[in-house]
């Protein structure tokens, strides 16, 4: 069987400021409906990015702005709880988003003007993707690189590259899967639960997990 | 300040995250930018261009810095716009005006505009845009100045000359405005090399603190800020008061008088008579030179406080979490933007509240570390100059691909694109 090789590649984004802005949930709820895909994809799967060194309660901007700023725990943890590994389009994540605000709205119709503390300003980003020098060939390399790589690589193979690929899986299970035909490693890859750790974490369990298969 | 070389950051930033910059810098090589500003000493802008233009050109992108020249009353028109800009109320005459454009576009037929890209810093060189039709440059402008509650007839003036840009920069969501054009975020930086920062030797903190009559027997709460009413040394005070009843520990207030305040001298009078004397109260008037003194007193103390009422963008809350000190700070201006409640610090909106978070984290020393360390990465990731100068990178990269929302280097094998 020929082996393609695996590139790396890392991202890098810029924040472009729109100029909206929501003081409560209402307003929230009309801005997630109207913003760019780009703006979902910066709040919930980017901005986490920049607080890698913590395994932050809510990744998503917008759960921690619900409880941070206007208090509605419930809402908060619900939104929290969406597992962003269920979704291959920004479409469908929007779409779930709205859906749970919309339903906590309509069990609390009291609460949709209240203003938060502070607003929650919408952002959206414009990335640049582009290769690092490093490219795996077998496991052995893939080990070596994932273990010294930017995190930033680590961050746009596994957690960006769903919404890319549109699929239920990531790069490396991808490349693992259909180039070395490692389907358990492929598998043990997808199901490491990225809300609960921090990259470097993660790095480590893929690093763990491919020590493993090289050993078996 | 001795010349910087990017390699220089490696054992802060990372070898990995140093040699992202040279990627993206590769395809930038060649090419020439120019920064305008109006001063080349003092200020926070002259401080973060005296790093980040060399460190442009040690990536081969030839980068330029280039200082407006002007006489006082050009200089006494701009202060008057930096105020109105805070949104006080001025007369802005016709005479104003014709000053500041007659020296900006004096200085305009001085300057070479030919450029791949022009940054303008602030709004005392605004009005070079109006050398735009002659270079193919593309052209932005770097506002660092909270612009959310300006005076309308100042910001009517200048927003004329700022829509002219390809792009404007602001430091936080919360200080832009609404614009025709793309607006970035670009929070400010501080320096981990400069004398504020970099590590210091123990015995040197030491022979500060001995040089203060600051004896270190006890948790040492720091607020470094000028004597100035929106810093709130008085609530400081006030609030140190409250939390010492409960738990023993010292009040360093340390800052320069504000120059341009008519009531620097009155407010440090009445910082002087609350403390009232008290041994535990040290206050020190210090001049901004004194780089190396704030950086022993902050590396010196338990917990650092940013009580302010209002602030700009408040980078002593990341030049304190730099050195893994954990920060309360009031939730006004670009503090909010540094602390991420519990996370990297912890953010209060009253004395009693700045009291009582005194007393928690003295009382829980590993909670207090936690959040210092992990300010202390937050400010790795987001408010280094070698974050800015990424930022700058990529937006170099952005403007000469205008209308790509991502963009691939590797154009003969792009990855797919996102499912919409």
């Amino acid at each position: 069987m020929q082996v393609n090789p695996f590139y790396f590649y890392t991202s890098s984004n810029l924040v472009e400021l729109t100029g909206e802005k929501a003081d409560t949930l209402e307003e929230l709820l009309v801005l997630l409906r109207r913003c760019s895909g780009s703006a979902i994809f910066y709040h919930v799967f980017q901005s986490y990015r920049e607080r890698h060194f913590a395994a932050v309660k809510y990744h998503s901007d917008f759960a921690q702005w619900i409880s941070n700023s206007l208090g509605e725990e419930v809402l908060a943890e619900r939104l929290g709880a969406l597992d962003i590994r269920d979704f291959t389009s920004i479409r469908a994540l929007r779409e779930a988003m709205m859906e749970i605000i919309e339903n906590h709205l309509r069990e609390h119709p009291g609460i949709g003007g209240q203003s938060g503390k502070t607003p929650f300003f919408f952002c959206q980003s414009v990335s640049l993707v582009m290769p690092t020098k490093h490219i795996a060939w077998g496991l052995d390399d893939f080990y070596r690189i994932v273990k010294d790589v930017g995190i930033r690589s680590i961050h746009y193979h596994l957690i960006e590259a769903r919404l890319r690929l549109g699929i239920h899986t990531n790069d490396f299970s991808y490349w693992l899967r259909t180039s070395l035909e490692k389907e358990a490693l492929a598998e043990r890859i997808e199901d490491i639960d990225i809300h609960l750790h921090t990259l470097e974490e993660i790095r480590q369990m893929i690093l763990q997990h491919v020590r493993e298969e090289m050993e078996s | 300040m001795s010349p910087v070389r990017l390699t220089d950051y490696e054992p802060i930033i990372g070898r990995q995250t140093i040699e992202e910059l040279y990627l993206l810098a590769e395809g930038l090589k060649g090419r020439r930018i120019k920064m305008v500003n109006s001063t080349a000493v003092g200020g926070g802008v002259a401080e973060i261009l005296s790093r980040l233009v060399p460190l442009l050109n040690d990536l081969c992108i030839q980068t330029q810095w280039e200082v407006i020249k002007g006489g006082e009353d050009f200089f006494e028109v701009t202060k008057k716009i930096h105020n109105a800009l805070h949104g006080e109320a001025i007369s802005f005459l016709p005479r104003m005006r014709e000053v500041f454009l007659e020296v900006n576009l004096e200085n305009l037929r001085q300057s070479d505009l030919d450029q791949d890209l022009i940054v303008i810093h602030d709004p005392q060189p605004i009005a070079y845009i109006e050398g735009k039709g002659q270079t193919h440059a593309k052209w932005v402008w770097r506002c660092h100045i909270d612009v959310s509650n300006p005076n309308e007839e100042v910001w009517d003036f200048l927003k004329g000359y700022v829509e002219q840009y390809d792009v404007a920069l602001f430091s936080s969501p919360r200080f832009s405005k609404r614009l025709t054009i793309p607006q970035f975020l670009f929070f400010p930086s501080i320096d981990p090399l400069s004398d504020k920062n970099r590590e210091l030797e123990p015995e040197f903190i030491d022979r500060i603190l001995e040089r203060f009559y600051i004896p270190q027997d006890k948790p040492i709460i720091t607020q470094i800020s000028r004597f100035d009413r929106l810093k709130d040394p008085i609530g400081v005070i006030k609030a140190f008061r409250m939390a010492k009843r409960y738990v023993d520990c010292r009040l360093v207030l340390a800052g320069g008088e504000a120059s341009d305040d008519p009531e620097g001298e009155s407010v440090l009078d009445e910082v002087r008579t609350e403390a009232k004397g008290d041994p535990d109260i040290h206050i020190l008037l210090l001049p901004p030179t004194n780089s190396l003194e704030i950086n022993a007193l902050q590396r010196a103390s338990t917990l650092i406080l940013q009580k302010s009422i209002r602030e700009g963008f408040g980078l002593t809350v990341s030049e304190a979490l730099w050195k893994k000190k954990p920060v309360i700070g009031s939730a006004v201006g670009g503090i909010p933007a540094q602390i991420i409640p519990n996370l990297t610090g912890a953010l209060v909106h009253s004395i009693e509240g700045t009291a009582y978070q005194i007393r928690y984290l003295l009382s829980h020393p590993d909670i207090a570390k936690k959040l210092g360390e992990y300010g202390h990465e937050y400010v790795k990731e987001e408010f280094l100059i070698t974050r800015k100068l990424r930022r700058y990178l990529l937006l170099f990269h952005v403007l000469f691909h205008p209308g790509e929302r991502i963009i691939y280097f590797d154009k003969d094998a792009p990855p797919l694109p996102i499912a919409g």
